[in-house]
């Protein structure tokens, strides 16, 4: 069975949050309300300072936190691995939200990080709360998989670009951008990514790019003391000596 | 009244849009694999999704980008995969290029200004006018100014131009209409202090081209490589090669005033002091010359082959062999020799083993390449900085060499539809107006003789009536009022001059504007555009309609040409026979029939469906000290020294001249203005920069990744991102240092006052221990008070309302990173 994951290499990736914007307008979402960002850190003191970034999509935990304490069911785990809330079944009571350890779900109706607030610029049209002039095709829609612009009073999260994934051929190991069969396939954040910094396949194929560059590079999860056991990897140079503790490609 | 709260016209553009119309049609149509969904979505929304080849307008370095159309709604921007500077990635900006077509604040239609009085607080009262109107004010102002024998008060300035079809026609309405000032480009706002030091150096007034990928040493002053270096998106494709992939992994040194991305992904970051980065040059130089690590090959050698640069002793010019470079050994004695590390660190305060390990390592790792940009010579000694960084390319070899660095090839593009030269009247030949000097005093003894442009004086020197007053300037893509060091003259300058703005957009400048005659936007677009330079080998893209235009707009290149159509007499008839921008486009198109692309692009058909016509390879390259022209096969047939001076070195000498040529011909008046002494200006030496200002503290602005050259100012999109290295989500921050915030009683997170002989800004401050002590950083990108509602709604001063506006007085570059502040808490 497929079990999408994805491989983010932070040797090369260069902080520039094309990720987050090609997130932002494939997913439609609202200004600062990133499914997927890009962190920054810095330490030290002039002139011995460190600078540190670090790319943040959703986990897509093996073993969610998020889908456990949902009261309806609404957020949920798909059976090629991506976990995705049906806004259908959602009642906004922020439970989940709490339970992320890796805090990438959103709230739809917070006060805008943008003011003047966007949804008053294009405002909704009854199910929609908003409607940019820009927003994906109707046909790609899909509320029960938290596809699209939300109804009022839901939580949403990154999908892994799940329009478009699930539609990829059946079987195939990666969804590489630079292959035309899978680059409609690919995820936004993977697609536009300039320094080729991530990339996404199937984890449980051995064959796949990323369950090798998870072995080559020594993968990371991030929190693993939470067992959630995400599904998003980090490289960092890929050299075996490490701090203990640091490190931990085990796969559930 | 807002400026943009004007009713929509959008009937009108059924009137006028013609060619743009047809053409969006012949984008190619390409239905999304849509699986087992597809006749489900058919079904639900009936519109297959089309996908245009065009290209991005958010930064110069053009993009080719796939536009998704469906039901008429454009709805996603990826990288094109068949565009050799995308290759199927873009930066952050890309994917916001939907924003810019869907600006709710965008102008709609033609207007003229109904309320005489201008200023920042006053209502311009805009109403809409039709495109016949319009065009006709302009029209019937220029013939008056021309009958009068005053044309030359007519100024066209532009920004950001792309092509034929736009910028590239300006210079043929200056020579016909008989204006010096049409056009006045904003290069000198822009970075011509690299393009002068490279003309002074190599003869080519250029930026360069790279072969980053080949490169095993990147040496960066100052350029943002990793937020805004042109092209940013194949940047930062090349980083996640060199770094992450190339064997061996290129190293990295980069030099800044701050601790931004670049410095933190870098091997090596240093902090140098601003304006003196030049210095630091010199000191590398030095070293490479003292440990011999210089490539002979290229430079030459001592003629019995034992090193003779000794640390602050002269040698014999006559005993140094020079091959490719002119002036070594003189330079050597008159400055370098005493250039030492140790010296280098009282004035850059960059330690000296830190310089001695990064010299050792560039002078030692081959090929390498050190660039900068505005950085490190914005400042009044810019043109020596970028000499001295210049020449650190030409001791290591790396000039037209694999893995170094190049000038750009233009496109086979066909001849214009008309010969203007049929068209000039006696008074475009010998009018009056071919004896006024340009209003910015770009090539003339009193103002900036070897400049290229000089925008930033336009407004003063308006204002002043020296040399003389304007009755009319248009803009096309340049927004000064904002963007020009102390906009505040320049919003006293536009006061008594009818001003017309061609922006998409509302803006300072086009609130100060008689009239408003609005562009398409990029998405709606059809417009040439020759690569910036890239990699050498000739490129041009075309943006190509998405979309039909939504409102009552005009591309500018058209609207240039319906004004010149209602120019009396010849003037009218060359532009009447030139017809409009397709016509020059699909002329344009007719090269690549003799000359077809690499990808098979022959016409203007197949480039509509490609967006790109490009050949490789680049055509020359020097290999170990020989140069060789491209023979079909291989770079296999070798120049003469006559072909490389024809062709490669354009100087005065053939060679790489460290003892400049160009500034030798102009010494005595760079004497005169400048007091520089006349033994040693035409080298790359060491001077003090002068900084303006009063104040105790550098004022530097640099863009960020969002910045977008102003044009992202109002995508909400990306004010949420705007400074994200230190929190700045939804604002710009000045970026303080501690202890220098604490010197004066600053916490993190106070507004402060920050003041310079220029004037004074507020804005919120983050305390932050990258920047330097005697450096405060702000972005150049918020401060709006005129534009959208977002652009206007981001908290914090304008930069450029504290810098003084000093250039440099060889390169005509505008000192933007150069003014001393003071700062306080508000």
């Amino acid at each position: 069975m497929t079990k999408w994951g994805m491989v983010i290499d932070l040797e090369k990736c260069t902080g520039c949050q094309a990720c987050t914007t090609a997130c932002a307008m494939e997913n439609n979402r609202l200004p600062g309300e990133n499914w997927q960002d890009v962190l920054f850190y810095h330490e030290g003191t002039y002139p011995n300072v460190n600078l540190s970034w670090l790319p943040r999509p959703c986990m897509h935990c093996e073993n969610p936190s998020c889908v456990a304490v949902c009261p309806t069911k609404a957020t949920w785990k798909t059976e090629d691995g991506v976990v995705l809330v049906d806004w259908n079944k959602c009642i906004g009571c922020k439970y989940c939200m709490i339970a992320c350890p890796y805090g990438v779900r959103f709230y739809m109706d917070e006060k805008a990080t943008i003011e003047p607030d966007t949804r008053a610029a294009f405002p909704g049209d009854g199910t929609r709360s908003w409607n940019p002039p820009y927003r994906m095709p109707d046909a790609m829609e899909d509320p029960s998989k938290g596809i699209g612009i939300q109804p009022h009073g839901v939580v949403s999260k990154c999908t892994f670009c799940y329009h478009k994934i699930s539609k990829a051929p059946k079987g195939v190991a990666d969804l590489d951008e630079a292959n035309p069969a899978t680059r409609e396939h690919t995820p936004a954040c993977v697609r536009t990514c300039a320094p080729k910094a991530r990339y996404f396949g199937d984890l449980d194929n051995p064959e796949s790019r990323v369950s090798q560059l998870i072995a080559d590079k020594g993968g990371v999860r991030l929190k693993e003391e939470t067992g959630n056991k995400p599904q998003v990897y980090y490289l960092s140079g890929g050299g075996a000596p490490v701090v203990p503790g640091q490190r931990s490609n085990k796969k559930a | 009244m807002d400026d943009q709260n004007l009713s929509t016209t959008r009937r009108r553009f059924l009137q006028t849009t013609g060619a743009t119309g047809a053409l969006a049609a012949t984008a190619t149509t390409v239905g999304l694999p849509l699986g087992d969904d597809t006749a489900q979505a058919q079904g639900a929304a009936s519109g297959a999704t089309k996908i245009t080849k065009s290209i991005c307008h958010q930064c110069p370095a053009r993009c080719g980008i796939d536009v998704y159309t469906t039901n008429g709604r454009v709805h996603a921007i990826y990288g094109s995969p068949n565009h050799p500077i995308a290759n199927g990635k873009l930066c952050p900006k890309g994917p916001l290029g939907i924003y810019v077509l869907y600006d709710p604040d965008r102008w709609k239609s033609p207007m003229k200004r109904t309320n005489p009085k201008k200023g920042r607080n006053e209502d311009p009262k805009f109403v809409p006018i039709s495109w016949d109107e319009a065009l006709q004010t302009v029209a019937d102002r220029l013939n008056t100014l021309r009958d009068k024998g005053e044309s030359h008060r007519f100024s066209l300035c532009f920004g950001r131009g792309w092509g034929a079809s736009c910028a590239g026609l300006l210079g043929t309405f200056g020579d016909l209409y008989g204006s010096p000032n049409v056009p006045i480009g904003h290069s000198s706002m822009c970075s011509d202090g690299s393009i002068l030091s490279k003309q002074c150096t190599d003869g080519n007034a250029s930026y360069s081209a790279y072969d980053y990928r080949n490169c095993n040493y990147l040496l960066m002053f100052g350029a943002s490589f990793l937020e805004a270096f042109r092209p940013y998106n194949n940047n930062m494709q090349v980083w996640g090669y060199i770094r992450g992939e190339k064997t061996p992994k290129t190293r990295v040194t980069a030099v800044d005033v701050h601790l931004n991305t670049t410095l933190a992904a870098a091997d090596r970051g240093l902090l140098i002091k601003p304006g003196t980065d030049g210095a630091l040059a010199l000191a590398i130089a030095h070293v490479i010359l003292t440990e011999g690590l210089w490539e002979r090959s290229f430079v030459g050698d001592f003629k019995d082959g034992v090193n003779r640069f000794k640390a602050g002793q002269t040698v014999d010019p006559a005993s140094f062999e020079e091959k490719w470079v002119k002036g070594l050994a003189e330079w050597w004695n008159i400055e370098l020799k005493d250039r030492t590390p140790k010296w280098a660190e009282g004035i850059t305060s960059i330690r000296e083993h830190n310089i001695l390990a990064t010299a050792r390592e560039f002078g030692s790792t081959r090929p390498a390449i050190a660039l900068f940009e505005r950085g490190a010579h914005a400042h009044s000694n810019g043109i020596m900085n970028g000499m001295a960084i210049h020449t650190l390319n030409a001791l290591v070899g790396s000039l037209y060499a694999k893995g170094g660095l190049m000038y750009q090839m233009g496109p086979s593009y066909g001849a214009m539809p008309v010969d203007e030269k049929a068209y000039m009247d006696d008074y475009a030949q010998n009018g009056a107006w071919k004896k006024q000097p340009r209003i910015d005093l770009k090539g003339h003894v009193d103002g900036y003789l070897l400049a290229k442009n000089m925008l930033q004086e336009v407004g003063p020197n308006h204002l002043k009536g020296k040399p003389y007053k304007l009755d009319t300037v248009m803009f096309y893509l340049t927004n000064p009022i904002f963007t020009a060091p102390n906009g505040q003259q320049w919003e006293e300058a536009l006061k008594d001059v009818f001003v017309i703005d061609t922006s998409p957009f509302p803006s300072e400048t086009g609130h100060f504007a008689d009239l408003i005659l609005p562009d398409h936007t990029y998405l709606e677009r059809l417009q040439d555009a020759p690569t910036y330079p890239f990699q050498g080998w000739p490129m041009a893209q075309l943006r190509v309609p998405a979309i039909k235009p939504l409102y009552d707009t005009k591309y500018f290149g058209d609207t240039l040409i319906e004004i010149g159509k209602r120019i009396k007499g010849k003037t009218g008839e060359y532009y009447k026979a030139l017809g409009n921008t397709e016509n020059v486009i699909r002329h344009l198109a007719k090269g690549f029939e003799k000359d077809p692309g690499d990808n098979g692009v022959n016409s203007f058909e197949s480039w509509v469906e490609q967006g790109v016509w490009y050949k490789k390879p680049y055509l020359w390259q020097q290999i170990g000290g020989d140069f060789f022209e491209w023979d079909g096969k291989a770079y296999a047939k070798p120049m003469s020294a006559d072909d490389v001076k024809a062709k490669l070195f354009k100087t005065p000498s053939g060679k790489f001249e460290i003892r400049s040529g160009y500034l030798e011909k102009n010494i005595d008046w760079v004497a005169e203005k400048t007091g520089r002494d006349k033994a040693r200006l035409m080298f790359p030496v060491w001077e003090e920069p002068k900084h303006p200002g009063g104040g105790d503290l550098y004022l530097v602005s640099p863009k960020t990744a969002m910045h977008a050259e102003g044009r992202g100012a109002n995508i909400p999109m990306a004010i949420a991102h705007q400074q994200p290295v230190v929190g700045g989500r939804k604002q710009v921050f000045v970026e303080i240092n501690p202890v220098t915030a604490k010197a004066r009683g600053i916490s993190d997170g106070d507004v402060v006052k920050i003041k310079s002989a220029a004037g004074q800004i507020e804005v919120r401050c983050r305390l932050y221990e990258g920047t330097r002590p005697d450096t405060l950083v702000l972005p150049m990108e918020y401060g709006h008070w005129a534009g959208g509602r977002w652009s206007k709604n981001v908290f914090g001063g304008h930069c450029g309302h504290a810098t003084v506006n000093q250039s440099d007085r060889v390169t005509g570059q505008c000192n933007y990173y150069t003014t001393k502040v003071t700062v306080e808490r508000a």
